[in-house]
C-alpha cells in the first residue's frame, strides 16, 4: 500500500512566521515584493498601537493577479524561481498580526483580500482563511496597498526601540534598498522609498526618503590635516565581476566595496557599533545576508572595510538570515576567491599608506601629549627646590649622582617615569632636558619612540649600524631622519615640515674607558 | 650549476673526488651534447659551516687559490670568488669583518683568473639595501674604487639560504641589491641569487633577479617528494606519472623505477630528482617567456594564478604585484 506523507499546514505556517524574529524583516519582504513588481516608489507608514503596530505599505508596481495574490498568502507556492522569495516564505511574516488587508490593481481589475485574526487562529491551530473580491479599476491604475493591523512586533516598533536612523540603517544593510546592483547593471531599476514613522515613535523628522542604491562615501586618497589624518581617507574598490570555477560549474561574484577611516564610514547610514556592520558581506539579489570577515587576513581589522560580494548561487535559510549551502563547492570557491581578492586590497600600497597615516596620527597625538607632560614635569622640578626622588629608579639615580665619572657629561637625573616615552627629565649644565632612555638607538626606533618631545636620547649603545642606516634611508614614521654618529645627534624633519634635533648620549662610551684606566692603576699599585 | 662545496656531498672518498676533478664536466661522455653553461660556485657557504671540504676519508682546507683551481678543473664557464657568507645572528662588526675577508679573496680571485676564459661573478652579501651597501663599502676599502661593471660579468647574491623561507626578506634583499647596483652604476650586470629555487622565484624575478640555482629538486627527491608543480609535491609513491609529459615520466623503465621496482632507493629517487629538475626548468622557462612579453601583464597573470593562489605565498605575491608590477588597483 502506497502512502503519501502529510504536512501539518498550521504548524508549518506558524513555524515559518515565527522564524522571522526581527519585526523589521516585514519591511525587507515588502520592499523586495515592490521591487519585483517593478515599482518606482514605495511608501511605508508605521504606527505604534497598544495591541500591536499598524503598517501600511503602498507601491506603484504592476500589482498582483489572482495567482500572485494566492502566492502571497500561500506557503511554498511562489512564482519566483531563483531569486530571494522563491520559497514563498517571506510574506508569511504578515501572519503575525490581527488583520491583513491587500488591495491590488492590475490590468483594469482590483483585487481586495482580507484575512482576519491570522495569528490568533494559527495559535489556536486553525488555518486562517481570506476573502477575495474583484472589482473593476481604471486601466491606468496599478499598484498594491497592504495594510497590516496589530502586527506582533513585540518591542520592535515601540518608540523606545525604533528611530529613523535605525530604520535607515536596516534598509541599507538588510534590504533591497541597500542594493549594489547599480554598480553592475546599465538598466538598473531605481526605486524611491519613503518611510514615515508615527510621531509617537520618532518625531525627529517628517519622514525618511531614500532610493534603492547603496552609495559609498566619496574617495579621499590623501591624509587630511589635524589630529586624525586618516579618518576621512577612503578608497573604493570595484565594481569587479569575477567568474568562479567550481565542481558544479561556474558562478559569478560581483564585488564592490571600500576601505577607509571612521569619518568616511560615518557618512554611511550606520547605527550602533561599526564592528557589527563593517567587513565583508555576502549578498544575494544584492541584499546583504551574512558576513565572511575571515576573508580578510587576521593581521587586518575588518572594521576598515565594507565589501559586498553578490552571488546568485548562494542559498538562503528560510528566514534569509543565513547561507545554508556552505558545504557546497560554490561557497568554497566563493570563500577562496574573496580571500584572494581581499589580499590584493590589503596589499594595495594605498591601504598600507592609510594604515601608516593612522599610525602616524596616533603617534603624533601621543607625542603631543608627551610634550605637555614633559613640560609639566620640568615645571615641577623647577619648583621643588632640591632633588626629591619619587620612585625606586630615581632613588638609584640619586645614589649614583655623586659618583658620576669625571670624563662623562655631567648629567643629573631629576625624575624617572618608566612608562612614559620621555623616561627622564635630566639636568645638564644647569638646564633641564626631556630625555628618552633606551638600551640602543635601534631599539628606540623599533619601539616607535617619538622624536619631537625628546631633547636627549640616552642609550647604552648605538645598535646595529646598518639598521640605523636603513632607517636613515627609508625614513622614520614619515619623517626624514639623519643620524650624525660623530656629533652624536639625530636630526629630523616631519612630513609637515617640522624639523628638530636631539643629542644622543652613548653611556657605554663613558663607562668602558674609565674601567680600563682604573684597572691599570690598580695593577701598577700592586706591582709597586 | 656546480658548486665546489658540493663535491664532497654524500660522504665521497678521495678517489671519487679525484675522478670528479679529472676532467672538465663538458668533456665527460655523460655530458655529450650538453649545450648549457657550467656555473661553478665557490662553496663558500659549506666552507663557512664546515670549515673545510669534508669527505669520508679526507679533509680539504679551502682557500681562494684552491677553489679557483677546482673551478678550472670542472671547466667552469661562470665562476665566482670564494666568499664568506654572513649568518642571521652576525653583528654589524662581524659582517664587516667577513666582507673584508671576502674582499681579500676577490682581490686574489681577480689576479688568479685574469687569463682564464670564464665569466666572473662577484658575490655580495646582505639581507637589505644597507647591509649590501655596507658590504660594497668594505669591499672597496680593500680593493679601491674598482669599476665593477668592467671587472665582473655578473653579481651573485649570497647568504640567503638560512632565510630561504622568509619571502619578505628575500624580496627585500633582491630589491636592495638592485638598488645598490643602480646607485653604484653596475645595474647593467645580471643578478644571480645563490641557493634559492623555491616558490619565491617568480617574485624575485619580478623584483630584479635574473638567474637562480639550488639543489632543492634533488633534496626533494631524497626526501621522497615528487614535484607536481613549483608549488606542490606529493610522495613519489602517490604520484600519477601520467599527468607529466617530461622525459622521465614518459619512460616506462624510469616510471617503473619510481614505482619502487628497483633494488636501491637511489635508483628510485634519481629519476624523481631529474623529473623535479625538469618541472623547475619548465616553470623557469614559462616565467622567462612572460618577463620577455611586452608590459607586465604576462608575469602578473603567472603570479596571480600560481603563488597568488597559495595561502602561504599569497600576500607576498600581492605585495610584489602592487609594488613592482603596476598594481591591481
Amino acid at each position: 500500500m502506497k502512502r503519501t506523507p502529510t504536512v501539518n499546514e498550521v504548524n508549518e505556517f506558524l513555524e515559518i512566521a515565527s522564524d522571522f524574529e526581527d519585526p523589521l524583516e516585514l519591511l525587507r519582504e515588502s520592499l523586495s515584493n515592490a521591487f519585483d513588481a517593478g515599482a518606482e516608489s514605495v511608501d511605508i507608514r508605521i504606527k505604534s498601537q497598544p495591541d500591536g503596530s499598524d503598517i501600511i505599505i503602498e507601491d506603484d508596481g504592476h500589482g498582483m493577479n489572482e495567482e500572485d495574490l494566492k502566492s502571497f498568502f500561500d506557503l511554498g507556492n511562489s512564482s519566483k524561481t531563483d531569486s530571494i522569495g522563491y520559497k514563498g516564505h517571506g510574506t508569511k511574516i504578515f501572519y503575525k498580526s490581527d488583520h491583513i488587508k491587500v488591495n491590488t490593481s492590475r490590468d483594469g481589475i482590483t483585487l481586495s483580500a482580507e484575512m482576519k485574526n491570522p495569528w490568533e487562529k494559527l495559535n489556536n491551530r486553525v488555518l486562517p482563511e481570506y476573502d477575495v473580491t474583484k472589482t473593476d479599476a481604471p486601466s491606468s491604475r496599478s499598484g498594491t496597498l497592504i495594510r497590516i493591523s496589530g502586527f506582533k512586533s513585540g518591542e520592535g516598533f515601540s518608540p523606545e526601540s525604533l528611530t529613523y536612523p535605525k530604520v535607515h540603517n536596516y534598509l541599507k544593510w538588510k534590504t533591497i534598498v541597500g542594493s549594489t546592483a547599480h554598480f553592475f547593471e546599465d538598466d538598473f531599476h531605481e526605486m524611491d522609498i519613503t518611510v514615515e514613522l508615527d510621531d509617537e515613535i520618532d518625531d525627529s523628522r517628517e519622514q525618511l526618503t531614500t532610493t534603492n542604491k547603496f552609495e559609498f562615501p566619496s574617495e579621499q586618497l590623501l591624509p587630511g590635516d589635524g589630529e586624525f589624518p586618516a579618518e576621512r581617507m577612503c578608497k573604493l574598490y570595484g565594481p569587479n565581476e569575477i567568474t568562479l570555477n567550481h565542481a558544479e560549474g561556474t558562478s559569478t561574484v560581483e564585488i564592490m566595496g571600500m576601505a577607509g577611516g571612521k569619518a568616511a564610514r560615518n557618512e554611511l547610514p550606520t547605527f550602533g557599533r561599526h564592528s557589527t556592520q563593517f567587513g565583508v558581506w555576502l549578498a544575494k539579489d544584492h541584499i546583504k545576508v551574512e558576513r565572511l570577515n575571515e576573508a580578510i587576513s587576521h593581521d587586518n581589522e575588518f572594521i576598515h572595510f565594507l565589501f559586498v560580494a553578490n552571488c546568485q548561487d548562494i542559498e538562503l535559510s528560510a528566514n534569509r538570515g543565513k547561507i545554508r549551502n556552505k558545504s557546497s563547492s560554490v561557497y568554497q570557491a566563493l570563500e577562496e576567491e574573496l580571500s584572494h581578492f581581499l589580499s590584493k586590497v590589503t596589499h594595495d600600497p594605498w591601504f598600507e599608506g592609510y594604515l601608516e597615516a593612522r599610525r602616524q596620527g596616533e603617534l603624533a597625538r601621543k607625542a603631543s601629549s608627551e610634550s605637555t607632560k614633559a613640560h609639566d614635569r620640568v615645571d615641577r622640578i623647577k619648583s621643588r627646590g632640591r632633588f626629591m626622588p619619587s620612585n625606586d629608579a630615581e632613588i638609584l639615580f640619586g645614589l649614583q649622582r655623586p659618583s658620576a665619572q669625571s670624563n662623562a657629561p655631567e648629567i643629573f637625573v631629576e625624575d624617572y617615569h618608566p612608562t612614559d616615552d620621555i623616561t627622564a627629565i635630566v639636568r645638564t649644565d644647569g638646564t633641564l632636558q626631556a630625555a628618552a632612555v633606551s638600551s640602543t638607538l635601534v631599539d628606540y626606533f623599533d619601539d616607535e619612540g617619538p622624536l619631537e618631545p625628546a631633547e636627549l636620547l640616552i642609550c647604552w649603545e648605538w645598535g646595529d649600524t646598518d639598521e640605523l642606516r636603513e632607517i636613515q634611508r627609508t625614513g622614520y614614521l614619515g619623517s626624514d631622519v639623519d643620524i650624525d654618529f660623530e656629533r652624536s645627534k639625530v636630526s629630523y624633519e616631519t612630513k609637515d615640515g617640522i624639523s628638530g634635533s636631539c643629542d644622543v648620549i652613548i653611556v657605554s662610551k663613558y663607562i668602558d674607558t674609565p674601567m680600563v684606566e682604573e684597572a691599570g692603576t690598580v695593577s701598577s699599585t700592586s706591582t709597586d | 650549476m656546480m658548486s665546489v662545496g658540493s663535491l664532497t656531498d654524500y660522504g665521497i672518498n678521495r678517489d671519487l673526488l679525484q675522478t670528479y676533478l679529472s676532467s672538465p664536466i663538458k668533456r665527460r661522455a655523460e655530458f655529450h651534447g650538453f649545450e648549457g653553461i657550467i656555473f661553478a660556485d665557490s662553496g663558500g657557504y659549506k666552507n663557512l659551516t664546515q670549515g673545510a671540504l669534508d669527505g669520508s676519508d679526507f679533509e680539504l682546507e679551502m682557500n681562494q687559490a684552491r677553489v679557483f683551481e677546482m673551478q678550472q678543473q670542472l671547466g667552469g664557464e661562470i665562476i665566482v670568488n670564494l666568499d664568506i657568507p654572513i649568518e642571521p645572528d652576525d653583528s654589524f662588526e662581524e659582517r664587516c669583518r667577513k666582507a673584508r675577508l671576502t674582499a681579500e679573496n676577490v682581490d686574489e680571485f681577480l689576479e688568479l683568473s685574469k687569463d682564464y676564459p670564464a665569466a666572473r661573478y662577484l658575490t655580495v652579501h646582505g639581507y637589505n639595501y644597507s647591509m649590501i651597501d655596507t658590504f660594497m663599502q668594505e669591499l672597496q676599502s680593500i680593493l679601491g674604487d674598482i669599476d665593477i661593471s668592467a671587472t665582473f660579468d655578473g653579481i651573485a647574491l649570497g647568504s640567503l639560504v638560512p632565510k630561504k623561507d622568509d619571502r619578505e626578506l628575500l624580496i627585500n634583499a633582491v630589491q636592495g641589491c638592485r638598488d645598490v647596483m643602480a646607485e653604484r652604476g653596475f645595474d647593467d650586470l645580471p643578478l644571480h641569487v645563490l641557493g634559492i629555487s623555491n616558490t619565491a622565484i617568480p617574485l624575485l624575478a619580478a623584483v630584479g633577479a635574473d638567474t637562480f640555482d639550488s639543489s632543492s629538486y634533488m633534496q626533494a627527491a631524497i626526501n621522497g617528494k615528487y614535484y607536481k608543480s613549483l608549488l606542490s609535491t606529493v610522495r613519489v609513491e602517490d604520484a600519477d606519472f601520467k599527468d607529466c609529459s617530461c622525459p622521465v615520466c614518459s619512460s616506462p623503465e624510469l616510471r617503473s623505477r619510481m614505482n619502487g621496482n628497483t633494488q636501491y632507493r637511489k635508483d628510485q629517487m634519481g629519476p624523481a630528482a631529474v623529473h623535479n629538475l625538469y618541472v623547475q626548468m619548465t616553470e623557469l622557462k614559462n616565467i622567462r617567456e612572460r618577463i620577455q612579453m611586452d608590459g607586465t601583464d604576462g608575469l602578473v597573470d603567472y603570479i596571480e594564478n600560481t603563488i597568488g593562489r597559495n595561502d602561504s605565498t599569497r600576500k607576498h605575491a600581492h605585495r610584489v604585484v602592487n609594488e613592482s608590477l603596476g598594481g591591481y588597483f
